[in-house]
């Protein structure tokens, strides 16, 4: 690995003992915390409220401070407001909630296009506009330990992408499904053979970012990890030539070229781009 | 006490040890008592193999799976495979073999005749085929661990979710224990189908003079509903899985992308089974907890009708929120918007619920005998598992979440504390009814607690261990993720000194054999079946009783 | 209220009966030996001793004797069972109020039946509808294959379907003759007419038949597609397997429902039907009815549609 000593100290991964989302690294990782923030109290104070009122007639209206129960049966007034008030709430929620899903599902043009090709049990990405090919395997244990790198999570080949850049990534799969994912940048697509899966993510930090596959795919499900690394534009142009790749095709030709190749408004299953 | 022995001497009831009285057996009472004791049997197997599960997830690495006999101890991907074909296993026996026969074939059968004021279901021979094509479907489900299933590996581990083209590739799953797993599910679905039919007919057809429907005690409507959603939604599923067996063994490609089929067609027909089938497995315990919260406030249900049309509309929108289980498919905005709001609309009549369960207890004079101690925390985690459904409704964090162990805590919180917990209620409820005896209050009340703080442990913390992104399904976990996969595995074994202390109410139930009486519960127990002895006689209600206009429920 | 008591209502309390148990354990039989016939559950086993012999003579791929005793032992429990049922309803058990409990049991049962060709219609609408949306997302990821040209049309190309307008055509009409003969029969019973619904009857049975006699033999075997993987062109694969399998499952519904009205035929020879009381030949009747109307949605959307979007 020539390039493991110069990755970033930032690294996108589970913290042991953590009880909340891993540290966002994209925009919409962020609007997903921001959410989770908003619903969050939202789901705590109905359910402490649940509590309250169970604690609440546990003590007033048990046998020895009520012995002689009340016989009501109805009171339109409250079977209204426990009706209304919980469609107010799911209402909010929706409104907070659906501007999230259009983000994710309407990529903006991208400066970098990675085609991501899954096979049991490993990842393979094509750099299509720059000719560069990567194939991703679990880094196997001992050499983990010896790198000082996360077992599980690290792999012998990362990608690389550049900081401040959309990235999309063309999500398919070669056999069972799998799902490509980077809990950091809020990105989960299922790789499914015979279509292709459109996800997207701008890198805000650079870093190390790790990810795994999460669709049960059979025997190493557990075994076939992601890792990316957000670098500064000029060291993933370094990267690109290192892998044989060549960046003629400047990267403005392929933004421009790229939104005629993000999903028709009219297709219902993200359209495949037509691949050039 | 009077009239109970008066029965016991002139019942006639067949002895206990009389093979012919179960193998045989046209009575609902009976066959319900068989339905429990097999659901009691595999929920201690499908228990054991949470436990080995959690066991293996107590710290990063493989440690266990080696140990099992029947896994090849040098070879990994054999302790892996095995992984994966207990998750599934353990799955579909707690929803197939456990749940399902605990709420509607034990409980139902016993409770929903003597409810309605019947003598017995509509069909009681058929019913007892509805018992007994379940060891088959269950035997058969156990051998397809043991029988080559990917390559030489024994079993099946697609998930009990059985996704193609997983569960179709010769290369990952070439054996014959996925078509055994097949036939063990169309087998439990035939059984779960005559079974519908049987108690819709029952409750239709066979209700006592004056019980008309908004007169039915909300048990029996709950199972109305369930049944209803049996009826129509596991045909779905058996054509599914027809499919499946086809594209195996017979050349079709309904889910082979490589012959222009669909994995994802597959996905849309097993949810639009599958998320009615989790209702399925909550309704009756909700009914349950109306019974029990009502009789333990010694008043009646608050908003009847509410909570019965809540009932109603729960089965009814489950039918139309099937694909929130797959958001990351690639659904595209439209449908995915559809499906988020749909979705979250559930929980207004279940709050419907919630909230008239705890209008019942206000103003109640409430005791807490042990079936209350689980409907109260039943009340509470269900809540808990509630509210996280409906953050996993919202298809933008559903991204962060799906598949993670989020949703196991989420689905966890509504069926190992939900059901279960409403299982175990109802079961204290009733089983001085069904049994005759008494249980142990203390030992029932140590139960509670055990199970609470176990089952809390094993699962709060996995909301976390979602959150940080920890996918399911998984044998082996990165070191980031060890604390709190520690701390649910410690609750686990709380939760299983859990199971050992329910054995010792069962043992200690038969060997005390404290009398029950007729109706141990007092004036809050309403409905028919407090009238007759504990247990009933043999054939109830020679006479059918009447129910006036003014009976609550 | 105990059981001494005399008893006081019209239900039917049945006698224990072996048959469920019994039917269960041949139930099982017949899954292992399904599946022992398609895939095999033990590999061969070298062993010559004896446990060999039983494995490789019982547990292998292909061989038959398990799901052969288990089929036969299914059908014999069902036949012991209805006989019972039947003996039963002679003895005066089938009082008003149980009739009505069949009624509602037979409803629900056609139900459930509905429910399971509605996953069939499912598939096979989402591939008839979706085909062009299936186009473009479907990536050519297999060499030398143009799989959105396949996609283009539905029902694919290489698909020659059936001239739903000849032999389809004319099994539409002999079922909805058949629909018109078996309520023919019924009316004819409730006039206490015998001779005119034992004809009627007959007539239903003959046109059963006939219908399961052109699909089965004159209509299946000169598909113009297939229903296995041994075809080229992927895509018509999957237009035979969803039409072999629709129509198929039909058909075999159709078979039973020509059973189920035969047996009806015997008992009405037998005299066993009574002007007032002939539960078993109206439900024979509705689920007749039944698989008519799924016909008609067959034969509109399978038969005619496809024909009519078919390429040249
Ligand atoms: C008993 C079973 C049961 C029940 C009752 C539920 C109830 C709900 N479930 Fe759950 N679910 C499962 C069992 C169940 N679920 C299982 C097994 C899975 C995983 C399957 C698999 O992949 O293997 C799953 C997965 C699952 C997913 C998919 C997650 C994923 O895979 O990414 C989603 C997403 O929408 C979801 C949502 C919901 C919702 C909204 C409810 C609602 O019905 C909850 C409604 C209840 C409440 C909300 C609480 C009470 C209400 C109030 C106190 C009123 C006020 C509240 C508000 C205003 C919010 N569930
Ligand atoms: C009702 C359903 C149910 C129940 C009760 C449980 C109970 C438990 N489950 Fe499980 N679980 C599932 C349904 C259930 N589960 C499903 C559907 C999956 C997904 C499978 C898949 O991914 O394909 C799953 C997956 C699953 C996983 C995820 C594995 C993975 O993704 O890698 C884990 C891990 O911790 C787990 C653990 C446990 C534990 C520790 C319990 C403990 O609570 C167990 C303790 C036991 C009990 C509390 C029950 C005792 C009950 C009785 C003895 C019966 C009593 C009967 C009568 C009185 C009549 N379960
Ligand atoms: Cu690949 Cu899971
Ligand atoms: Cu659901």
């Amino acid at each position: 690995m020539v390039m493991s000593a110069a990755a970033p100290a930032f690294a996108g991964q589970p913290t042991d003992g953590a009880i909340n989302f891993q540290a966002p690294a994209t925009g919409s990782m962020r609007q997903i915390v921001d959410f989770h923030n908003f619903i969050l109290p939202i789901i705590v104070v109905i359910t402490l409220l649940v509590l309250a009122l169970l604690a609440w007639v546990m003590i007033r209206y048990n046998r020895w401070t009520n012995p002689t129960p009340r016989k009501f049966t109805h009171n339109t007034l409250v079977e209204v407001i426990w009706t209304v008030v919980p469609v107010l709430i799911l209402v909010v929620i929706a409104i907070r909630s659906f501007p999230i899903l259009h983000a994710q599902e309407r990529a903006p043009p991208a400066a970098v296009t990675i085609k991501v090709t899954a096979s049991s049990w490993a990842w393979a990405y094509e750099y299509q506009d720059l000719g560069v090919t990567v194939n991703s395997n679990l880094l196997p244990e001992d050499q983990a330990v010896a790198q000082q790198r996360p077992y599980l999570l690290a792999v012998d080949n990362p990608i690389y992408v550049p900081v401040g850049e959309n990235v999309q990534v063309l999500i398919s799969s070669n056999d069972v499904i799998h799902s490509w994912t980077v809990p950091a940048f809020g990105v989960k697509q299922d790789a499914i053979q015979g279509r292709t899966n459109v996800g997207w993510f701008n890198v805000e930090r650079a870093g190390t970012y790790y990810g795994q596959c999460s669709e049960l795919c059979g025997i190493n499900h557990a075994y076939m990890p992601i890792e990316v690394r957000a670098v500064p534009r000029a060291e993933f142009e370094r990267w690109i030539v290192e892998q044989g790749g060549s960046l003629e095709p400047p990267a403005e030709a392929a933004a421009e070229t790229a939104p005629a190749a993000a999903p028709a408004e009219a297709a219902p299953a993200d359209a495949a781009p037509a691949q050039p | 006490m009077a009239a109970d022995t008066v029965d016991a001497a002139h019942d006639h009831r067949p002895s206990i040890w009389d093979w012919k009285r179960w193998l045989y057996s046209t009575n609902h009472k009976d066959i319900g008592t068989m339905y429990i004791v097999f659901a009691i049997i595999a929920g201690v197997i499908g228990g054991a193999m949470s436990g080995v599960i959690r066991w293996e997830l107590a710290e990063p690495g493989i440690q266990i799976l080696h140990g099992l006999p029947w896994v090849d101890q040098t070879d990994p991907d054999a302790a892996k495979h095995a992984y994966n074909v207990l998750v599934t296993m353990h799955g579909l026996i707690m929803i197939f073999f456990m749940v399902m026969p605990a709420m509607i074939g034990g409980f139902g059968n016993w409770f929903v005749p003597l409810m309605i004021g019947a003598p017995d279901m509509a069909f009681p021979r058929m019913n007892n085929i509805s018992f007994w094509l379940l060891p088959a479907s269950f035997g058969l489900a156990l051998i397809s661990m043991f029988v080559p299933g990917n390559g030489t590996y024994p079993g099946f581990g697609g998930g009990w979710t059985l996704y193609p083209p997983l569960s179709t590739s010769d290369l990952h799953h070439g054996g014959a224990s996925m078509d055994l797993l097949i036939l063990s599910l169309h087998i439990a679905g035939a059984s779960s189908i005559l079974g519908a039919i049987n108690f819709i007919t029952t409750i239709f057809n066979m209700r006592a003079p004056g019980m008309t429907l908004h007169r039915m005690p909300l048990f029996v409507w709950s199972i109305l509903v369930t049944v209803f959603l049996l009826l129509l939604a596991l045909p779905v599923l058996a054509g599914a899985l027809t499919m499946l067996l086809t594209d195996r063994n017979f050349g079709t490609q309904f889910f082979n992308p490589a012959g222009g089929g669909d994995p994802v067609m597959y996905q849309h027909l097993f949810w639009f089974f599958g998320h009615p089938e989790v209702y399925i497995l909550i309704l009756p315990g909700f009914g349950m907890i109306s019974q029990i919260v009502s009789t333990f406030s010694r008043k009646p249900v608050f908003g009847y009708l509410g909570m019965a049309y809540a009932m109603v509309s729960i089965g009814f929108i489950g039918f139309i929120v099937w694909a929130h289980h797959m958001y990351t498919v690639g659904m595209g905005f439209d449908l995915e918007a559809y499906f988020i709001a749909a979705t979250m609309i559930i929980a207004v009549p279940t709050g419907i619920k919630i909230f008239s369960w705890i209008a019942t207890m206000w103003g109640g004079s409430m005791t807490f005998a042990v079936p209350m101690q689980w409907a109260l925390g039943f009340i509470f985690l269900f809540t808990i598992g509630g509210v996280t459904g409906v953050v996993l409704a919202n298809s933008g964090i559903d991204t962060a979440m799906h598949d993670t162990y989020y949703v196991v805590a989420h689905f966890h919180y509504v069926l190992s504390m939900g059901a279960v917990f409403t299982i175990f209620a109802g079961f204290y409820y009733w089983i001085p009814k069904m049994s005759g005896y008494r249980y142990n209050s203390f030992l029932g009340t140590l139960h509670f607690w055990v199970t609470f703080i176990g089952v809390n442990l094993i699962f709060f913390p996995q909301h976390f261990l979602g959150l940080q992104g920890m996918p399911r399904r998984h044998v082996d976990y990165a070191e980031g993720l060890a604390y709190w996969n520690h701390i649910s595995t410690l609750g686990y074994w709380i939760a299983a000194v859990g199971v050992g202390i329910f054995m010792l109410v069962l043992i200690d139930l038969f060997a005390v054999k404290r009398r029950a009486g007729a109706n141990p519960w007092g004036e809050g127990a309403t409905t028919l079946e407090w009238t007759l002895s504990s247990p009933p006689p043999f054939h109830q209600f020679a006479e059918l009783p009447v129910i006036k206009p003014d009976a609550h429920h | 209220m105990a059981a001494h008591a005399e008893v006081k209502h019209d239900y039917h309390l049945v006698d224990p009966s072996p048959w469920p148990f019994v039917a269960s354990c041949f139930v099982f039989l017949m899954a292992v030996g399904g599946v022992v016939a398609m895939r095999g559950v033990l590999p061969a086993s070298e062993d010559p001793g004896f446990w060999g012999h039983i494995v490789n003579t019982v547990l292998v791929k292909g061989k038959l004797p398990l799901f052969i005793i288990g089929a036969a032992g299914v059908v014999m429990s069902a036949a012991g069972w209805w006989l019972d049922v039947i003996k039963e309803s002679r003895k005066g058990d089938h009082t008003p109020v149980v009739d009505i409990g069949l009624r509602y049991g037979m409803i629900l049962f056609i139900a459930s039946e509905v429910m399971f060709f509605a996953a069939w219609f499912w598939v096979f609408f989402e591939l008839s509808i979706f085909h062009d949306v299936r186009a473009n997302w479907v990536v050519p990821l297999w060499e030398g294959t143009d799989t959105a040209a396949r996609w283009a049309n539905w029902p694919p190309p290489n698909v020659e379907t059936f001239d739903p307008f000849h032999l389809p055509l004319m099994n539409t009409l002999i079922l909805l003759l058949s629909g018109t003969t078996v309520t023919w029969a019924h009316h004819a019973l409730q006039q206490g007419d015998r001779r005119s619904a034992m004809w009627g009857l007959l007539i239903t049975v003959l046109l059963g038949c006939a219908f399961t006699y052109v699909q089965f033999v004159l209509e299946y075997p000169h598909a113009g597609f297939k229903f296995g993987n041994n075809d080229e062109i992927s895509t018509a694969n999957l237009y035979g397997a969803s039409f072999f399998m629709a129509t198929g499952f039909h058909g075999v519904h159709v078979i039973i429902g020509t059973i189920f009205l035969a047996v009806c035929l015997i008992r009405l020879m037998a005299g066993q039907f009574t002007p007032k009381k002939h539960f078993g030949l109206e439900a024979a009747a509705w689920y007749w009815h039944f698989v008519d109307v799924v016909w008609l949605f067959l034969f509109t959307f399978v038969y005619v549609l496809p024909y009519l979007t078919m390429q040249e």
